[in-house]
């Protein structure tokens, strides 16, 4: 990580580039993406209550219009050096930056998606989109968030707003099944998430994560009764949002009553934006007890074997994509594990134990953990806004009732009847399971080799057998689509906004997974705000 | 003058009871008042903390906190009302026409 050398700026990395010229962002720069987002939801809302034409396709136009706005000028960010911005409230750096292009990236594909999607079952509605956008606006300001508050508050604006979308068909059952899980689960954890957050208050004195950073090795010590819970419970409230394995019931029910353009952007964006709340938490309270490393290695490991083990045993595609996002979660908390392995080393739990290795340090490895993260978030989303895109365009109109409504016999003869859907489907299998040549092997490739380099071999070997047993399912999908008549039933009609958005993913897919460089170059150039 | 451990006790028993009822409780509207619950002894241990601490993040806090949970109940209100009427019952137990 030569990339790296440590600029040591009030407890920040800087990047080698010419930083010294180069100012960090203000506050309007670092909050221009969002502002966009929500001031268009806004404007959609207006649309809908005074717009006189019958037409609302413009909506969703609208809608990917300002996401691809405000991802390029979120891009733009992610090469600007890092720094605190609105009075230390907030942080603006490459960890940010890229959050926020994956939610843009998230919501501009989904809106698409559901342009296609409700067009055909005449529900067009402007306030859809507008949610979508308000979701997308509380991702953007979740990462940049430093304060527990403020992390907070932007967690329940993206999650109130999705809580609406899952609920979009309210007169179907599994839609409003699958909201009301949703909604009275998430309030839950969000519940447990505050009052560990006022716990830690009591205890530090504070709620701004880098004061917490210096506070809370001493308050373990000398109120371990108020800091110990609150540190509990805030994990539990954020483990529950990326659907680490306990907490992980209502991912398979949420995913699979959702509308499938919600659906993907759940899958996409909300996993990312939780997972940079999490990120951000454990970056600052990590390092004050080994306990934590031990509660991460075996979060990750009981969600990586728990969530394709599930998996397997599904036939509904859109439930085993679920319970795969579940898996993938896994996959990705071994990088957020091998954040404090250099702060514990030699700390045995069995298999899980972290071994002692040479090479990295503090410096070298956080930065190298924190890439292969956004790297891997990010192939996940483009893999998955295309694989849910492509049961968007196979489902039928009038699906909801039934139970086989995404059964893999849906998928029997595919490629057939639309190759390029089918090829297009091939490819997000691969990527998902980690076949060489795509982006996902590759995010894979990053994420394995920090958790050895870490010393997490035992994990990561863990990892390497479940995405090995995780290759079952997905190419079930795949044998189905290419080795199995097709049956004389319809298939989804073909609009071009739901095509676009498969060949987009489909192409990203291959080509980022044949040439990394560039994107590997950006995400190293990205300035990451770590504490020390 | 009441002291401050005698909130924050009653800030730690309201969540207990809150989590209890959530974790029993049948009645989807139930359910939802004792996730309530928890965010007011969420509020209540702010408040406590605060006079603690002798500054105004405490109390910040909670009016933040106020203006969440308006805003859950009133989307989480509706989505029990659309359940209500897609199923005529609000029992949490009868709410599983997905099956795994």
């Amino acid at each position: 990580m030569s990339a790296f050398p440590s600029l040591a700026f009030s407890s920040m990395l800087l990047p080698a580039m010419p930083a010294s010229t180069v100012s960090p962002p203000s506050f309007v720069q670092t909050l221009l993406p969002a502002a966009i987002l929500a001031v268009t939801a806004m404007l959609l809302m207006l649309t809908e209550a005074f717009s006189v034409s019958k037409s609302r396709s413009y909506q969703a136009i609208l809608a990917a219009g300002a996401s691809a706005v405000a991802g390029f000028l979120a891009f733009q960010n992610t090469q600007l050096p890092a720094g605190f911005i609105l009075n230390d409230r907030g942080v603006a750096d490459g960890f940010s930056s890229w959050i926020t292009l994956i939610a843009c990236l998230a919501a501009g594909m989904s809106s698409l998606l559901a342009l296609g999607f409700f067009r055909q079952r005449n529900a067009e509605r402007g306030e859809f989109y507008a949610l979508l956008l308000f979701a997308a606006a509380g991702m953007s300001l979740l990462a940049v968030s430093n304060e527990l508050i403020t992390l907070f508050v932007n967690l329940e604006l993206m999650s109130v707003a999705t809580y609406a979308l899952a609920a979009f068909w309210r007169r179907g059952n599994r839609s409003v099944e699958s909201a009301f899980k949703y909604f009275i689960l998430g309030a839950f954890a969000s519940a447990i998430l505050i009052y560990g957050v006022a716990l830690l208050y009591g205890a530090t004195g504070t709620t701004q994560l880098n004061l917490l950073h210096t506070a809370l090795p001493n308050a373990l010590k000398t109120t371990p009764w108020l800091s110990w819970p609150g540190l509990i419970l805030v994990l539990t409230g954020l483990s529950f949002k990326i659907a680490a394995v306990p907490l992980h019931m209502w991912t398979p029910d949420v995913y699979e009553g959702a509308p499938t353009p919600v659906t993907a952007l759940m899958g996409a964006g909300i996993k990312a934006a939780a997972f940079v709340a999490l990120v951000r938490v454990v970056l600052h309270v990590g390092d004050s007890s080994a306990v934590l490393l031990h509660i991460l290695s075996f979060l990750a490991a009981i969600t990586m074997v728990v969530g394709n083990l599930m998996a397997i045993a599904q036939r509904n595609v859109k439930r085993m994509l679920a319970y795969s996002s579940i898996a993938h979660a896994g996959y990705i908390l071994i990088g957020v594990a091998a954040l404090f392995t250099t702060s514990h080393w030699g700390n045995d739990v069995g298999v899980l134990s972290v071994t002692k290795v040479a090479t990295p340090t503090i410096e070298t490895l956080r930065p190298a953990a924190l890439q292969g993260i956004l790297f891997y978030l990010l192939s996940y989303a483009i893999t998955v806004v295309g694989a849910f895109g492509v049961l968007a365009a196979i489902e039928k109109r009038e699906d909801d009732g039934a139970a086989d409504a995404w059964d893999l016999n849906r998928l029997s003869g595919l490629a057939t009847r639309r190759p390029g859907w089918a090829l297009a489907m091939a490819l997000f299998m691969f990527s998902m399971g980690g076949i060489p040549s795509t982006i996902g092997f590759l995010g894979k490739l990053y994420l394995f080799k920090v958790g050895i380099s870490a010393g997490l071999i035992g994990l990561s070997v863990l990892g390497v057998l479940a995405s090995a047993a995780g290759m079952y399912y997905y190419l079930r999908v795949i044998v189905y689509m290419y080795m199995k008549p097709s049956p004389e039933t319809e298939i989804g009609l073909r609009h071009w906004s739901t095509e676009f958005v498969l060949a987009v993913s489909a192409v990203a897919v291959i080509l980022l997974g044949l040439l990394p460089g560039p994107l590997l170059d950006w995400l190293s150039q990205a300035a990451l705000f770590i504490p020390n | 003058m009441i002291p401050v451990t005698a909130c924050l006790l009653l800030s730690a028993m309201l969540f207990c009871l809150g989590m209890l009822g959530f974790l029993l409780r049948k009645n989807a509207l139930i359910v939802f008042m004792s996730v309530e619950l928890m965010l007011n002894a969420a509020n209540l241990a702010f408040i406590g903390f605060a006079r603690v601490h002798g500054d105004i993040t405490g109390h910040v806090s909670v009016f933040f906190v106020i203006a969440v949970a308006a805003a859950e109940a009133a989307v989480g209100l509706a989505i029990i009302i659309a359940l209500y009427r897609n199923r005529k019952t609000l029992d949490v137990d009868e709410v599983r026409f997905m099956k795994h």
